[in-house]
């Protein structure tokens, strides 16, 4: 259990797995999001009330999805880093705050062209877009912690208690500007659900997309720190051969 | 000799008198400076006054926004004072201390954070219903805010201080402990403003000192653990 | 009593025991890791491999037991400058060991201090700053003292003085762990750690 352990946290020991790994990823990644781009874009029907703005969110949706699902990877993998101090963990958080930024952003900017066509405005004060938006900014307060530390040891610790709290309030942020928003805007046209119960000819692309953009996720977050993992291990003996026999090839 | 030396090292002192004398130091200094007693406040003051000018001096729409513009100044007044929470003593070298002493860093952190909330936050409660008045809030929400306030504020100051313990160690902080705390702090803002709208409605808000309540609890157990966190990371 | 650790990059394969009655000067070129050591051993560094035993065990399972014991003194001095030295050394009590007022002055009298007890300590000299922060030791009932620099700002007879404080500790039973560029001439049992040759010279 505890050589498991050890070997997981080894940097090398990522890097030759995820050389393994990674070129599955890139063809299940490309196969799930052709299918799912083709299959939304242009096979699913017009949505009733949406029209073609519906297939705004095959992109909205999983975007969104992942970028909630960023900040509590951020805090386990901070966790890692406080408690058992490996420097894996700490490299893959480092590496999810940007990518996690970016996807909020992402959700944001879609959120917001889908706006423009359904409500008729590009930002609304609405429950999802708000806690969307806080988050974002906490995302941006992590990575300029990181930069603003020079010493990475020191950054690590202190980004992961940035994150471990910063998780513990994301659902909390969530829920109060939820319970704000529906007390504050009753109805109105701003209640079209864009995830309401449908039948599966609009959630099993849905699905298939949620996927796609998952693996790309995965693909993104393993580069991202296979990056890490290279300029962190710079000087070790295994880095330096990888590099000399790049080179010669 | 030896041995009774340390056995009186180890009797020590109770974690109790360590946390009073905590507390009654960082008052004293506060006290000794007269200005950082009184900037939190002037900012306080200086900022709701600026509404009005930007707004419009017209009752009625200057009360529809009152309760947040109180409490978007007394979060802003809670920031700007933080800065003082462990600058000083990180700079003199009193923070290495007090990581050093036996007592459990929880309690004293928390006392350092209940001296810098009586400093800032409770003069802000304690002027808040001026200001108020001077917003055209109406007088039925009086209670409600300072009540949100005198929960609320406490809560601001512990989150702050994580962030304060993050980035004390750095030298150009500029704006990075407002990125970092301001958005830990909207829950707070969220339902403390809502509670004193909501009352200006004649809606019920039991449940807003409920939620307050519960984060004020929260903040409480989980802040000072992470800023004594932080606190180690920063002076390593 | 002893204190075991091993460390890389700046020192590595360290290890030195400090027991009760004995003074360890630690030597070195700047830069050699001094200061890093003292905070690495006294706890506020933990960013190196290796163990710290305090009498046998690690100092993470006895940590209150081993603060309790211990009394750092660093570059920064640890006294605000707001507050005089007796509410200074008052706080500082409260923290580590119980002292009521007549042994604040006596220690502060002891340093020279008589008469400074309720100036605001930015009025004092950086020497008259050093010696609040030495008083601490008077008042602590510390048996390990780690010190660095204790020496820089102290005139000719603040050196004598600090001198006899530490050949009195030792000789009672006490250890003293120092960083200095000062050549040292304590009466006690002394040895020095030079971090150069990472080995200890008797």
């Amino acid at each position: 259990m505890w050589l498991w352990f050890a070997k997981l946290g080894s940097p090398r020991w990522f890097y030759e797995l995820s050389d393994k790994w990674l070129p599955w990823l890139y063809v299940s990644m490309l196969i799930l999001m052709s299918v799912g781009l083709f299959w939304a874009l242009l096979i699913v029907p017009e949505d009733y009330q949406q029209g073609q703005t519906i297939r705004i969110m095959y992109i909205h949706v999983p975007v969104a999805s992942i970028s909630l699902a960023c900040f509590p990877l951020m805090a386990v993998a901070g966790t890692i880093t406080l408690v058992w101090k490996m420097k894996l963990a700490d490299m893959v958080a480092q590496s999810v705050a940007p990518i996690g930024a970016w996807f909020t952003g992402l959700a944001l900017a879609t959120g917001a062209i889908w706006g423009d066509q359904i409500w008729g405005t590009w930002w609304a004060w609405d429950a999802r877009l708000t806690s969307l938006l806080i988050q974002f900014f906490l995302f941006i307060g992590v990575i300029a912690l990181r930069s603003a530390i020079d010493s990475p040891d020191a950054a690590a610790k202190a980004c992961a208690v940035l994150a471990i709290v910063g998780a513990i309030n994301v659902p909390i942020i969530k829920y109060s500007v939820e319970w704000w928003n529906t007390l504050h805007q009753p109805a109105s046209n701003f209640s079209i659900d864009p995830v309401a119960p449908n039948p599966p000819e609009v959630w099993v692309p849905l699905l298939v997309m949620i996927s796609a953009v998952y693996v790309f996720f995965a693909i993104a977050l393993i580069l991202r720190t296979r990056n890490e993992i290279l300029q962190r291990e710079r000087r070790s003996q295994w880095v330096i051969d990888l590099v000399t026999r790049e080179k010669n090839v | 000799m030896n041995d009774a030396r340390e056995i009186q090292g180890l009797k020590g002192v109770s974690t109790w008198s360590a946390f009073c004398a905590t507390l009654r130091r960082d008052l004293i200094i506060a006290l000794k400076r007269r200005n950082d007693l009184l900037n939190p406040i002037m900012f306080f003051l200086i900022v709701v006054s600026l509404f009005p000018l930007g707004i419009s001096p017209d009752p009625v729409e200057l009360s529809s926004v009152s309760a947040g513009v109180v409490w978007v100044s007394a979060l802003l007044a809670s920031m700007l004072s933080l800065d003082n929470l462990y600058r000083a003593d990180y700079e003199d070298g009193s923070l290495e201390q007090l990581l050093l002493s036996p007592q459990p860093l929880y309690f004293l952190v928390l006392a350092k954070n209940i001296a810098h909330w009586l400093i800032s936050g409770l003069p802000v409660v304690i002027l808040s219903p001026l200001l108020a008045y001077m917003l055209y809030l109406p007088s039925e929400a009086y209670w409600t805010m300072v009540l949100t306030l005198l929960i609320g504020t406490p809560v601001l100051s512990l989150f702050g201080s994580i962030g304060v313990a993050l980035t004390v160690g750095l030298g150009s902080r500029g704006l990075i402990l407002a990125v970092i705390v301001l958005p830990l702090s909207t829950p707070v803002l969220i339902i403390g403003a809502k509670a004193v709208t909501d009352v200006m409605f004649g809606l019920p808000v039991s449940s807003h000192f409920a939620l307050l309540g519960a984060i004020l609890a929260l903040a409480l157990t989980m802040a000072p653990l992470a800023s004594a966190a932080a606190l180690r990371i920063s002076v390593n | 009593m002893f204190c075991e650790r091993d460390e890389r990059i700046l020192f590595s394969d360290l290890h030195f025991e400090v027991a009760g009655g004995e003074l360890v000067q630690v030597k070195g070129s700047n830069g050699s890791g001094k200061t890093s050591l003292l905070r690495i051993v006294c706890g506020l560094n933990e960013d190196f491999s290796g163990a710290i035993l305090w009498k046998g065990e690690p100092v993470a399972d006895v940590r209150e037991d081993f603060l309790a014991s211990m009394i750092y003194t660093g570059h920064r001095a640890g006294v605000n400058r707001i507050l005089t030295p007796r509410e200074n050394l008052r706080w500082s009590a409260s923290l580590q060991a119980p002292a009521d007022d007549s042994q604040i002055v006596e220690a502060l009298g002891r340093l020279g201090l008589r008469a400074y007890e309720d100036i605001p300590c930015r009025n004092l000299s950086a020497g008259q700053t050093q010696r609040v922060a030495l008083a601490r030791l008077l008042i602590s009932k510390a048996s390990v003292w780690i010190l660095d620099e204790p020496f820089t700002t102290l005139d000719i007879h603040g050196v004598k003085n600090l001198e006899n404080l530490l050949a009195e500790h030792v000789s009672t039973g006490g250890a003293v762990i120092l960083t200095t560029h000062h050549p040292l001439s304590v009466n006690c049992r002394a040895r020095a750690l030079d971090l150069d040759q990472q080995r200890i010279n008797s």
